[in-house]
């Protein structure tokens, strides 16, 4: 009967620690009052990598081949203070938690951004990005497996531009 | 007295109208009792029922795939596109402060 409870013990903290994940906070909080709220499911993702290379928003970097690579996105922005904080403190918890790695982080005058990515020397599985700006938190968590070396290229060349 | 063989042939009918048969005296020394509750195992029970239902409604609230915000595969690029952006700039402070900090340490070293 102990084994049992066990079992059900460790079921219950693998269901747990699952369920913090991109998609959880994103259900979790998109339908809240004062919330911007962004979902791009896999399947979305495989008709975007079906777009002929397109030209180009924003500058002449070319995301199309990182983003082709992805398979899901969830954006979050917290304009209510109240809610952006505990949105903030959940998404921290669930960065600990995970294996995730400090990729970037900028701070400024109370503000702060950081990057996390999880995965191996060649791959990230998942991009997370934390920022609070004022009032705002924002949450970004991508899923995929996107080649590491090509999503830092793209992210320097952006940041260079 | 019936032998446990003829016991043993008589079919529900038979037992249902010897059972119902007032006539038949119940033995006065006859004592019936049922197993007593155990109150932990109601309890244990009760436990295991409520993990099982926390499993299946967090694993139904975290797992529900959401519905996709966009329905043109166009606008989802560039969303897409608007974050990463967002994201390199976020990269682009971090190395102005980088170099910032160099031009600093280069200025100290000047100095020196």
């Amino acid at each position: 009967m102990k084994k049992l409870y066990i079992i059900l013990a460790l079921l219950t903290l693998s269901v747990t620690a699952l369920a913090q994940s991109g998609r959880s906070l994103y259900n979790k909080y998109s339908d809240l009052p004062g919330m911007e709220a962004v979902y791009i499911s896999p399947a979305m993702f495989r008709m975007m990598g079906k777009i002929p290379d397109v030209e180009f928003q924003d500058g002449n970097v070319n995301f199309s081949p990182i983003i082709k690579s992805m398979s899901g996105f969830y954006l979050l922005n917290a304009t209510d203070p109240k809610v952006g904080a505990e949105l903030y403190a959940e998404v921290k918890k669930f960065i600990d938690k995970g294996q995730y790695e400090l990729l970037m982080e900028a701070k400024d005058n109370g503000e702060v951004a950081r990057i996390y990515s999880m995965g191996d020397e060649k791959t990230v599985s998942s991009l997370v990005m934390l920022a609070q700006e004022g009032n705002e938190t924002a949450f970004i968590s991508i899923d995929g497996q996107m080649d590491r070396e090509e999503l830092e290229n793209i992210l320097a060349q952006a940041a260079a531009e | 007295m019936k032998t446990l063989d003829e016991i043993a042939r008589l079919t529900a009918e038979d037992l249902e109208r010897i059972g119902s048969d007032e006539n038949i005296p119940v033995p006065e020394d006859l004592k019936v009792s049922l197993p007593k509750r155990n109150p932990e195992h109601a309890w244990r029970i009760a436990a295991a029922v409520a993990l099982l239902i926390g499993i299946g409604v967090s694993g139904y609230l975290g797992y529900r795939e959401p519905k996709d915000t966009f329905d043109d595969p166009y606008l989802a690029y560039a969303a897409v596109e608007k974050a990463m952006n967002k994201m390199a700039g976020t990269v682009q402070y971090g190395a102005a402060k980088v170099s910032e900090t160099e031009l600093a340490l280069e200025k100290i070293n000047y100095w020196k």
